[in-house]
Parts: C-alpha cells; structure tokens; sequence
C-alpha cells in the first residue's frame, strides 16, 4: 500500500504505517494524522517529537509509562496520564501516535 | 444347507473380519501415533489411578456430556445404556448354557429395546429439529441414526409381531462359532435384522462409531496432570533433541 | 487504517443461544504474513505452487505426528454438545464459529484422503476437495478460534478444537500462508528477545523508570534487577508487562513481594519474554527454540528457580510443555516446583505470614475474577486439586475487601475467553475480538449491577490487553481491568514487618 503527497509516493503497510522510517516528514506526519481524524496540536506534536526521539535511542516505541512522564514533565503533572494520551490519540497513545511519528506498529500482548 | 444359510453366513464371517480387524488396526494404530505434548484438560487427576476413575465416569455416566447438555445426555445415555442391555440380552443366542448375567438381564432387555429406540428417536429429532445440530449433520450422521432404529425396529418385531424360531436362530449363531453350520430360519423379519446388524458390524471401523474406542485414547482426558514432576518426552521429540541440542 | 464498521452486541440480561447467521464473519481474516515474516520463520513467503499436495502431505505428517489430531478427527460423532460453547459462536451466530462446524473444516478434507468412507462415498460424509475456497475458509475461521478449549470440556471425547486449529494453522504456514500477528511477534522474539521487540537498553531504561516511581509513591528502594549473575529467582514475564498498563501494576506488584519477602530476583534480558506464540501457530519447533532462551537464561545466570508472571497462554506452555521442551530442570532447586507460578510466590508468602497486606487500601475497588483460558483448562497451580481456580483468589481475599466472582458456567473450568486469545489480539481482528468479549461482558455486566464490581482481576496480559479496548465498546470504563499483583500491589506494605 502506499500513498501520495506532493508528488512523492510513500511505502506503508496494511495499516498504513510508514514502511521506511526514513520517509518521515511533519507534512506526512500531518497527512497520516488526517488520515485518522486528528488535528495536530503543539501537544501532540510534544507526544510525537518524544517517541521519535525515544525510538531514535531505543530502536522502539517507549513504554506507556515512559511516556506519561515524559509529557508530565514538559505539559504539567496533570498531563501526565494514560487519559490525557487517550485524549489526544483515541486509539491508542501507543498505537495512533506512533503511527503519525513514523514509528512502527508496537505489537504483542498489547 | 440353503443358499441363504450359505449366504448369512459368509456375510457374518465377513462382518465379523471387518469389526474385529478393522478395529485392531485402528487401535494399533491410535496406540502407535505419539502424544508429542501434556494436553489433559485441567483440572485433571495428577495420578494414574485418578485418570482411570475419570475415564470410567465419562464411559459410564458421560460425565462430560452431562455438562453440556441435559437434553443431549438424556437421550444418548438412555440409548447407549439401552443399547448395552440389549446386547446383553443377545448373548443368549452366543452361549450354551446361558450365562447368569445374561438371564438375569433378559427381562430389562427386553425393555430396553424399547428404551433404545426411544432414545434413538429423541436424538433423531434433535438432529432434524434443532437448528444448530441440523446444520452440522451429514447425510451419514442421518443414516447411522436409520440404521439403529430400523435394527431396534425388526428386533422388536420379531418379539411382539411376527415370532421367529429363536431356537433355530440360536442354533445358526453357535453353529457359525463352531464352524458346524445350521439352516438360517427364511423369516423377512429376522433377515432384515441380521443384514442391518451385519452391515453396522462392517461399518464401525470406518464410520463415527470410532468414539467407542476414540475416547480411550484421547489425550485431553487420558493424561495425567503431572507434567511438573514426570518427563513426557514423545519419540519424534526426543530426536528433534538430539539433532539441535 | 480501513475499520469495518459493525454493531456492537447488545447485553442480554440472560444468554441467549444465537439464531444461526451463516457466513456472519465470513469476511472477517487477519492480515497475511509478508514474505520476509514468513521465510524469518522457515515457511515460505508465500502461497507454493503445488500447496494442495504439499497441504495434504503435511497433514498426513501431522497425522502420524499427534495422536490427538487422528484420534479427534476419527470420533466426533456430530453430538451438537460443543455446538453452544464456543463465545465466538455466541458473538456472532456464525454457524462456523461452532466448534464442531470448524473442527468439519478439516475433518471433511481428512476424510476425503485419509478415510476410507471419504474416499469412495465423499457426499454421504460430507467430504470434500482441499480446493482453493476450502483453503480460503480455513484460513478465515482456524483465525477465528481462541484455541481455548472451552469446548473440549463439554465434548463427550474430549476433543479438543484448539488441537485442530493449531494443525490448520501449521498446515497453512508450511505452505505459506501465514498469519502476520503471531509470525511478526515470533519473529522478534528470536531477534530482539520478547514479542514487542524491545531491546535491553530501553528496557534497562523503562525498569529504572519503574523504580523512581516506585521510590516516588512509597519511599521504599524496591528494585527491579535485570541480567543479575546468581539470584535466587529468575522471573519470566510477558514483555507487555514492561509497556502496557494496566500491566506494568502487575509488574510493580511483582517487585514489591520479592522485595517484602527479601528474595533476590531478576529479570533477563535474554529471556524477556514469557509468552510463546509457538503455541498459538502449533509448531512444536518454534515453541521449544522460544522456551529455549528461558534454559539458556537460568543457566547463564545461575539462578535456582524460575518464576513466571501473569500471563495465561505462557503458563499454560511452562507448566504443561516446559519440562517436555526444555527440561530436565536438574540443575535447579528441587525444593520449589519448575516453573512456579508468580501466584504460586506470592500464596506462598501469604500463607507464611511474610507480607503484609493492608485490604483497606483497595476499599475503593470491588472486585471479580475472570480465569483466563489456558491457565484453567491447560495448567494448574499449587500441587493441590483446582490450584489454578484458588489460588488466585486466595491472594485477591488477602488483598481486597470486596470480592464477587461472576456466574458459575462462566468461571473456573467453564471460563469464557477474554475473546483475544490464540493469536488474534490484532486489530485487524477488532470486530470478532468485540463480539467474541460478548459472553464475558454479560456475566461481567451481572455482577456489576448486582454488587457493583468495578474491577475485574485476571492473569493473562492478552486478557488485560483485550479487555481495556473491548471494555468500551460494552460501554465499561477501560481501567476496570488489571491484574491480580495490581491489588497486591496497592495492598502490600513496605518496609519493616509489624
């Protein structure tokens, strides 16, 4: 599957997440959060630049824990929670904002 | 000797090969084909003497059954206890002198041949009534159902209908046990029921009846819970070790 | 991503056996596996030219392989006595959700060439051709089966679905046709180390995390080791415990019974991973070289007993098939059993007296217990009869003031499957995962209206996964669910015994 913007054609998979990582631009990251309904905000680009972040460290998506702290620290202890994630991304911090970074799908007993 | 004595009697040589061959080979077989895993359904008896007693309470009582389906249960047991009793009952045609058990069984056998067919019938309703078991049924599961009422029905027949010489009849069996033959009574009835008998006979080892044997050998239930404490290590496992350790 | 729309099943006050609605969840398939998943794996990549003879040929070496395959396609006698039990069945009143109608999916193809009935007189027991849409429709409803087992309970021979589905599936693998859920995962496993595929430095850094929270809420120094040469226990956990919530709680809980207890532990990142999705495609292979890296591990570290935490399908694969597969366990300490159970460890500890469990600090919760699938019916705990059952619950009373359990013909052996099990907890499953959650939901909805359950404990972390995202759409709150060394976690306290 694939998809095109501004005249390039970028690889993604069944679900349509990035196949090459290294196709990741913000206007893809814009084009796949409209892909699933969401308007990005300067919050959600907090949430995003961290697991890109994160994955260029790790070689993976970071825990939900993980993450929750990282956005407490930068948004304010009242924004460091799994609800305010699942505000910001209703399918999943894990899943739908990974999708939007470029990141692969984190799969398992999740 | 008539063709038809000839004829029964050839036929029931032959049945009886196909039950008691057809059966060993597929024993033999099932004995033969590994359990590479531990899969008794849990909670299961960690002992062997345990597993024995579960096995006799499915066997016997249809433990698991019960479970399922009071309606199902109903009949099937009433049908296979039934079914049990009658064939007890037809040991007298088998043994010279009658055995004990067998006498002693002949009153109820002969309402278990009533029973029997009850059950039958039950189950054959079920099967063209309720939606779900209609849907899963196949011509044969039909026919096997057919099969045993029409052998209850003849059976019945020859009691309260059409008398047959039952001395003649018992006379035929032992003479085919003893390969000294005897003149088969020429009774439509009596044919019937020993050709449907027959044709069960041949049938069993290719058909469904295998549950009879099948559940003796099914891992679920004849395995003990003891995988922590015992080693089960099937043949085909233990090279797949040997060649990657 | 491409969401089929569909209609969430409405609750019942009682369960109602569904109207069959044949080809319901026809459309339903799990996406297939690439071909760089696949040859990963040792399958090929894709669909093989002569894959009706090379099928056939599998299954007549499964055949001679497992004995439970021969015998359980020989003595289904068509009962109907599984034809309820199914929850997938229940969910969506697909007839081939019925247990027997998909074990017919091969049995029907066994007949027509291993039988003799099927071979001269195919339509009187209904066999049939291994044709293409046969093909097709083994790959749709062997991936709409849990490989619970809830069935075999209730069939009369004991057959076992799960058995089958499991053929079926290596059946479909060896001819390339492979689903992308479980080859993806198994396939990360052997490369990274867990089915997340999250590499030791990031989980060195997400345990380190956990342990500043830990010192955050309690002011105790509980740590959680990892690769520590000569610990008493080694602990092997499903990676979603390190990710996930609420399954990291389980986690936590897990540190602070060891910690409590003074027992040194830890985790390895060799084997981080209890789950073995090995199981759910049915090939022993895979199955062992998974458990491998956990003999690999304890002997590396020198450990003297391993623990494994809360997840279902793994323990069904430690307690039942470890000692088969990786054993003996010699060089252990033969003082505990192998593996233990982390329930077992901490019922252990309860029972002597070595924790202290303060139930006041769940008050807020009123809790149930679903058993998840593969630790009731394919496992037990504690060497006593029906371990798996109390156990569990054992600890849940010591922790928690309010405990309900849920219907009876939905727990213990006759437990529903949290609808995730076996392989399909994708979302490109999503709709079977709803409606297959329908029966649990129902008995789940009994007891809150009854007593006001607000937290349904389970050992599985495929149960806590599906459950937070089924839980919505029956219109629950997600948090009500966590795991059983959650509420020991909230209860237990730390520092100096009083």
């Amino acid at each position: 599957m694939a998809f095109e913007l501004n005249g390039n054609t970028y690889e993604t998979d069944e679900e349509g997440y990035l196949v090459n990582l290294g196709d990741w631009s913000e206007d893809v990251a814009g084009f796949l959060a409209q892909q699933e309904k969401i308007d990005l905000t300067q919050n959600h680009w907090e949430v995003v630049n961290f697991l890109r972040e994160y994955y260029n460290d790790y070689q993976i998506a970071p825990a939900v824990r993980v993450l929750t702290k990282a956005i407490g620290k930068k948004l304010g202890a009242d924004k460091g929670n799994s609800k305010y994630l699942y505000e910001l991304f209703p399918y999943g911090p894990a899943k739908q904002a990974c999708k939007i970074a470029g990141l692969p799908k984190p799969t398992g007993c999740i | 000797m008539t063709v038809l004595t000839i004829c029964y009697a050839l036929v029931f040589y032959a049945a009886t090969v196909l039950l008691v061959g057809g059966l060993a080979w597929k024993i033999a077989d099932y004995a033969r084909t590994p359990v590479p895993l531990k899969i008794p359904s849990t909670p299961a008896p960690p002992s062997t003497g345990g597993v024995a007693l579960r096995m006799a309470r499915e066997v016997v009582l249809f433990e698991s059954l019960f479970k399922s389906s009071k309606w199902i249960w109903g009949l099937g047991w009433l049908f296979h206890v039934a079914l049990a009793l009658v064939l007890l009952r037809h040991l007298r045609y088998f043994t010279e002198p009658v055995w004990t058990v067998v006498a002693l069984a002949q009153p109820f056998g002969l309402y278990a041949g009533f029973a029997m067919i009850a059950g039958l019938a039950g189950l054959w309703a079920r099967r063209l009534l309720v939606e779900r078991i209609r849907y899963i049924s196949t011509p044969s599961d039909h026919l096997m159902l057919v099969l045993l009422i029409a052998i209850g029905v003849t059976g019945l027949g020859m009691k309260y209908v059409s008398h047959t010489d039952v001395v003649a009849v018992k006379a035929f069996m032992l003479g085919l046990m003893y390969f000294d033959w005897q003149p088969l009574p020429a009774d439509p009835t009596l044919l019937v029921h020993l050709a449907l008998v027959a044709a069960l006979m041949a049938i069993f080892p290719v058909s469904k009846l295998l549950h009879a044997p099948g559940i003796f050998f099914s891992p679920t239930r004849n395995q003990a819970d003891d995988s922590r404490e015992r080693r089960h290590l099937a043949p085909w496992a233990e090279k797949l070790e040997k060649a990657k350790p | 991503m491409a969401v089929v729309e569909f209609e969430t099943p409405r609750l019942k006050e009682y369960p109602v056996i569904p109207i069959l609605q044949a080809g319901a969840m026809a459309h339903s398939q799990p996406f297939a596996a690439a071909a760089p998943i696949q040859k990963a794996l040792g399958f090929p990549g894709e669909l093989v030219e002569d894959w009706q003879e090379q099928a056939i040929a599998k299954m007549g070496e499964l055949l001679g392989k497992y004995r439970s395959l021969k015998v359980y396609l020989d003595t289904c006698v068509h009962c109907g006595a599984c034809s309820d039990k199914c929850h997938y069945f229940l969910g969506t009143g697909d007839p081939k959700n019925m247990p027997v109608a998909r074990q017919d999916l091969m049995r029907k193809v066994y007949r027509r060439y291993f039988t003799f009935t099927g071979k001269y007189f195919p339509k009187l027991v209904g066999a049939e051709d291994l044709t293409r849409e046969v093909l097709a429709e083994w790959y749709t409803y062997f991936n709409q089966c849990s490989e619970c087992r809830r069935c075999s309970v209730f069939c009369p021979y004991g057959i076992d679905t799960a058995e089958i589905t499991m053929a079926a599936r290596e059946i479909m693998d060896s001819i390339g046709m492979g689903q992308k859920y479980s080859n993806e995962i198994i396939g990360k496993v052997h490369k990274i180390g867990n089915n997340l595929g999250l590499p030791g430095p990031a989980l060195e850094d997400t345990l380190a995390g956990l342990e500043e929270d830990i010192k955050d809420a309690t002011g105790a120094d509980v740590k959680l080791p990892l690769d520590v040469q000569g610990a008493e226990v080694m602990l092997v956990t499903p990676s979603a415990d390190f990710f996930s919530e609420p399954h990291v709680e389980s986690l936590i809980g897990y540190a602070k019974v060891f910690h409590q207890a003074g027992i040194s532990w830890t985790l390895s990142s060799h084997a981080s991973e209890a789950g073995n999705f090995g199981l759910f495609i049915g090939n022993y292979e895979q199955m062992r070289s998974i458990s491998m890296r956990v003999r690999e591990a304890a002997l590396e570290l020198g450990v003297r007993r391993i623990a494994v935490g809360e997840c279902g399908h793994a323990w069904r694969v430690a307690y039942s098939f470890w000692n088969t597969l990786i054993g003996p366990f010699d060089f252990l300490d033969q003082n505990y059993p192998v593996p233990q159970h982390i329930c077992e460890v901490t019922y252990d500890l309860i029972r002597r007296g070595a924790l202290t469990l303060d139930k006041a600090a769940n008050d807020h919760r009123i809790v149930t217990f679903h058993d998840s699938c593969n630790v009731a019916r394919g496992s037990s705990m504690g060497n006593m009869p029906r371990g798996q059952f109390i156990i569990p619950r054992e600890i849940i009373r010591a922790c928690v003031n309010n405990f309900h359990d849920m219907a009876p013909e939905s727990i213990y052996e006759s437990t529903f499957c949290c609808g995730g099990g076996g392989g399909l907890l994708t979302d490109d499953l999503i709709e079977l995962r709803v409606k297959g959650a329908l029966p649990r939901m129902e008995a789940l909805k009994q007891v809150v209206d009854e007593h006001g359950v607000n937290f349904m404990a389970t050992i599985c972390a495929i149960c806590k996964a599906q459950f937070g995202k089924v839980l919505p759409y029956y219109k629950f709150d997600m948090d009500m669910v966590g795991g059983v060394h959650q509420l020991v976690s909230s209860a237990i306290r730390l520092g100096a015994k009083q």
